[in-house]
């Protein structure tokens, strides 16, 4: 018996229901509409091209990508900024006896449904809603806030969405530092900041590119948050995608823009890895104390 | 630590613990308040969601007066509970292999897993609907037809991937000495596996189906490309309303099936924690961030 013979069944089930209908996303996105009541586009060879590309980066969706690069590079930076204190909190200052509690509140949201946790937000910030209400109480503003199907409304629905999973690879990543590192390097004169900066930062760096990854690829395809809190103003790549699939029936012009979604994601990715490849390669040569976790690097 | 610094540590309040500690209070306000939110607003007596009116349980009362949410919440407990069982047995069996019987393929595999759980749930959604027309319609398979097939065999592919990666490192976790001191005694390769193999691995497969019948009863986005008429799960129920104008009653379902939701990530904790995790394994398990 061969050794993957166990993990067979689960292999043919993720080449069934995941590899090959991907793949015939691809198919489509070479194909042509047949017309505007066929669903399924014609993808024989003889009619290949890359026309739904073409009429997928138009001035008139090009925008809704740049817009989503940009909620998501944002959303991420801004998950990034607030789980930083609040993990390395929950790590190292609440005592242990709390600490298991405390991360079970911080599960409870992240498991609570999506769409639920989005049409809280929509009430919160719709114009009579909690923001805008308190806003007029204390006289910051003198009309109804309209914060509700804006840019801003998706930013705040989706840095609240996927918080969570920043948060907790930080955590993770806080939790296994050895607290005798911190000690000893406050012990050799240096400041908190300094021993923040140049002990605990560095070792839960792969914390924080975790998170910044569970962050930044759902959030270029969350199709959700857009729907509900962005209406025309805040629509994302997600919305779009989703449209031409269920509405146009324009499959192959849908799976061209999937194809283009998926290719910013990857691109982002690729030009941050290299950044932070030389951004380490900085850090580390300016550096003369090696930590555990660079010997072997 | 010498005694010095714990004595000054205990006299002087530090100014960044204190900031630290005011942060994680903010953190946790604003993680909870539409939660908050939602479930006060489940009271409110209004025919519309979005304007107060009153307290009162006509939210609850039109939920149980109304057939169409019923059957919403039902067909999504017996899609949760189906997918659930599938996605357990397909990802245990990949977990067992991978923890006992590694080697070249485990790579082509694990990068199938991580492919499963990276992709954004659109691209899923988008690429199974014409797959389950091109099976059904196409090809005959009629079970793809069923609003049921649909949405449990979607649901299985990304909790199955989870409860692979869970399964494999309960057991990566557990040395192989006590099933090789089975196999000295003369079990037999099946006694062995459910006399000890299945016993060892038992809390990773029960949290597994947990976190498989929460990701089924929560998915939103495959659900509603792929449901039938008929087969409406209650997420999709809710985001149909949710476009036509939101009603009390939709907040009153939401409360609902968080309280459910809760119950089944409790239960999931304390799977775990009696399984010998620490609060730390927990997290790291429950968001797939561990491994």
């Amino acid at each position: 018996m061969p050794k993957f013979t166990l993990a067979l069944p689960a292999w043919t089930w993720f080449i069934v229901f995941f590899a090959v209908p991907v793949g015939f996303v691809l198919l489509f996105s070479l194909g042509q509409q047949v017309d505007a009541f066929t669903q399924r586009p014609n993808v024989s060879p003889s009619v290949w091209s890359l026309d739904n590309f073409r009429d997928a980066i138009d001035p008139a969706y090009m925008p809704i990508f740049w817009r989503t690069l940009k909620i998501s590079i944002i959303g991420t930076f801004i998950c990034l900024v607030v789980s930083l204190p609040f993990s390395y909190w929950l790590a190292t200052k609440v005592s242990p006896r709390w600490r298991g509690f405390l991360l079970g509140l911080v599960l409870v949201p992240f498991w609570t449904n999506f769409l639920v946790r989005t049409i809280g937000w929509s009430l919160i910030l719709s114009p009579n809603g909690l923001v805008s209400s308190k806003l007029q109480d204390v006289g910051l503003r003198d009309s109804p806030l309209a914060l509700l199907y804006t840019q801003t409304g998706v930013q705040i629905g989706v840095v609240y969405n996927y918080l969570p999973l920043m948060i907790l690879p930080l955590f993770v990543a806080f939790d296994r530092i050895d607290p005798a590192l911190r000690e000893a390097s406050k012990d050799l004169g240096a400041s908190k900041v300094k021993t923040f900066a140049q002990v605990t930062m560095p070792l839960a760096m792969p914390g924080a590119i975790a998170g910044m990854l569970l962050v930044f690829i759902p959030l270029m395809g969350d199709y959700i948050t857009p729907t509900l809190l962005g209406g025309a103003k805040g629509s994302m790549a997600g919305t779009l995608v989703a449209s031409e699939f269920l509405d146009t029936f324009n499959w192959s012009l849908g799976g061209a823009m999937a194809v283009i979604m998926i290719a910013f994601i990857l691109a982002a990715l690729i030009v941050v890895t290299i950044v932070g490849l030389l951004l380490r390669a900085i850090l580390i040569a300016n550096r003369r104390v090696r930590l555990p976790s660079e010997v072997t690097a | 630590m010498s005694a010095g610094t714990a004595v000054r540590a205990r006299k002087r309040v530090s100014w960044t613990g204190v900031a630290l500690t005011v942060w994680g209070v903010v953190v946790f306000v604003f993680l909870f308040l539409p939660i908050a939110w939602i479930v006060v607003f489940s009271f409110n007596t209004g025919r519309i969601l979005t304007v107060w009116n009153g307290f009162g349980f006509d939210g609850y009362k039109a939920f149980f007066d109304n057939p169409t949410p019923q059957a919403a919440v039902k067909v999504s407990l017996i899609v949760a509970v189906c997918s659930a069982l599938v996605a357990t047995f397909l990802g245990s069996l990949a977990g067992v292999a991978l923890a006992r019987r590694p080697g070249k393929w485990a790579i082509g595999f694990l990068l199938f897993v991580a492919l499963v759980l990276v992709t954004p749930e659109i691209v899923d959604a988008i690429a199974l609907l014409p797959w389950y027309v091109l099976l059904g319609k196409d090809w005959n398979l009629t079970t793809f037809n069923s609003g049921w097939t649909r949405l449990i065999v979607s649901h299985a592919v990304f909790s199955t991937a989870v409860v692979t990666l869970i399964v494999r490192a309960r057991l990566a976790g557990i040395d192989e000495t006590l099933e090789e001191a089975a196999g000295d005694l003369y079990a037999t390769p099946i006694r062995r596996f459910t006399q000890i193999t299945l016993p060892l691995m038992m809390p990773a497969v029960l949290a597994g189906g947990l976190l498989a019948f929460t990701l089924s009863l929560d998915n939103t986005v495959i659900s509603s490309f792929v449901f039938v008429q008929g087969t409406t799960p209650w997420p999709v129920y809710v985001f149909a309303s949710v476009k036509a104008g939101l009603r009390p009653e939709i907040a009153s379902i939401s409360t609902l099936m968080f309280i459910l939701t809760v119950i089944a990530i409790g239960t999931v904790g304390l799977v775990l924690r009696r399984g010998g995790g620490s609060s730390t394994d927990i997290a790291a398990t429950m968001t797939g961030t561990g491994t």
